[in-house]
């Protein structure tokens, strides 16, 4: 097995709560290298004498990245390892560094477009997944010290914030939030929409 | 008060709940280990020491004999058995801190709950255990 080295350079991405590993490629001239990936929960490390359970997802593949978002579900500290594998030979596992908890995953605020539909107030927020609500702020410019809010929970097309004064102006930022974790990204840029009937119109 | 996520608990057992209750229905059909506790409407006094036993009791006993041959299982096993390490954590903080203890009654029916899983296959013990795990988060939803 020493022949095929370890696969390095072994990080996991994570954000907004999807979880990736990734390894640099293991280089045999003319070959095609092979990957397998466990993980190891703290459970498994305490109780179940330091057993590891493999991704069969991952196991056997050419790719040089790992979904580990289904099997990174509880709050605890987990390891991953990897190997490459070539026909009979294996080589050692290149574990990672320290754990990771699914806490450290980084939040990216939500991708949102305000509209303005007559007198309604209307966002439309990206899609992030399953784990992710949203923390949506409004209020009518010029009276920021009367900010409204909306948690989204699950994303529908369009969401209606408020019916808004005619000509008046609306401004719109929101964040994401993690229950499971209770964190929250940063907010969005603000977005500005103007409710139709502008009154400043002079009709002669 | 502690939060107890449930909701992913659940979601890992609803996974695989129909290969679970496939493996308990081998024959030797066991009764349930931890039947006497169902009927018991269960004291608020008792409820964080009660919940911290029975969280206990599926770390340390009855997730380690789970291990099947469908990787798919083992790995929701995995995640059920570290949100209850987790939960158990947070539990026995509470525990702790105000020192709640565990009424006659429900302890008498913890000891019976012990030795009917003692006095099964272990293996099979443990999949049945598994395979009650909804009706103690519905007894402990319904407990709150």
């Amino acid at each position: 097995d020493a022949l095929l080295p370890a696969p390095q350079s072994i990080s996991i991405l994570s954000t907004n709560m999807k979880h990736f590993l990734t390894w640099s490629p293991v280089i045999v001239q003319g070959e095609t290298v092979r990957y397998s990936v466990e993980f190891q929960g703290e459970y498994e490390r305490e109780y179940a004498n330091g057993s590891w359970i493999p991704i069969s997802e991952c196991s056997l593949t050419t790719a040089t990245v790992c979904n580990l978002t289904e099997d990174i579900s509880a709050p605890v500290a987990y390891k991953l390892r990897v190997r490459a594998e070539l026909g009979a030979t294996r080589s050692q596992w290149g574990t990672t560094k320290g754990f990771f908890n699914r806490a450290m995953t980084s939040l990216t605020p939500p991708v949102l477009r305000a509209m303005a539909d007559g007198h309604h107030l209307l966002v439309e927020l990206a899609d992030m997944g399953p784990s992710l609500q949203f923390r949506v702020l409004y209020w009518r410019k010029g009276q920021e010290s009367r900010v409204q809010q909306k948690v989204v929970k699950e994303v529908s097309s369009v969401v209606h914030l408020d019916t808004m004064e005619a000509g008046a102006e609306y401004c719109v930022k929101a964040q994401t939030h993690v229950q499971a974790i209770n964190r929250s990204s940063s907010f969005s840029p603000t977005q500005c929409v103007r409710a139709q009937g502008d009154t400043s119109v002079w009709l002669v | 008060r502690v939060s107890i996520s449930m909701t992913e608990i659940r979601a890992g057992f609803t996974a695989i709940k129909a290969n679970i209750v496939s493996i308990c229905q081998a024959p030797g059909g066991l009764g349930e280990p931890l039947e006497p506790l169902w009927s018991q409407q269960l004291h608020s006094s008792d409820r964080c020491c009660i919940t911290y036993q029975l969280f206990t009791f599926y770390v340390d006993k009855v997730f380690k004999h789970c291990r099947t041959e469908d990787s798919f299982v083992n790995r929701k096993i995995s995640s059920i058995a570290n949100s209850f390490l987790s939960t158990r954590r947070k539990l026995g903080q509470c525990r702790e801190q105000n020192n709640c203890l565990c009424g006659e009654e429900s302890t008498e029916k913890f000891k019976q709950i012990l030795a009917n899983y003692e006095g099964l296959n272990v293996t099979s013990a443990a999949m049945k255990s598994l395979g009650e795990l909804d009706i103690l988060l519905d007894w402990m939803e319904k407990s709150r």
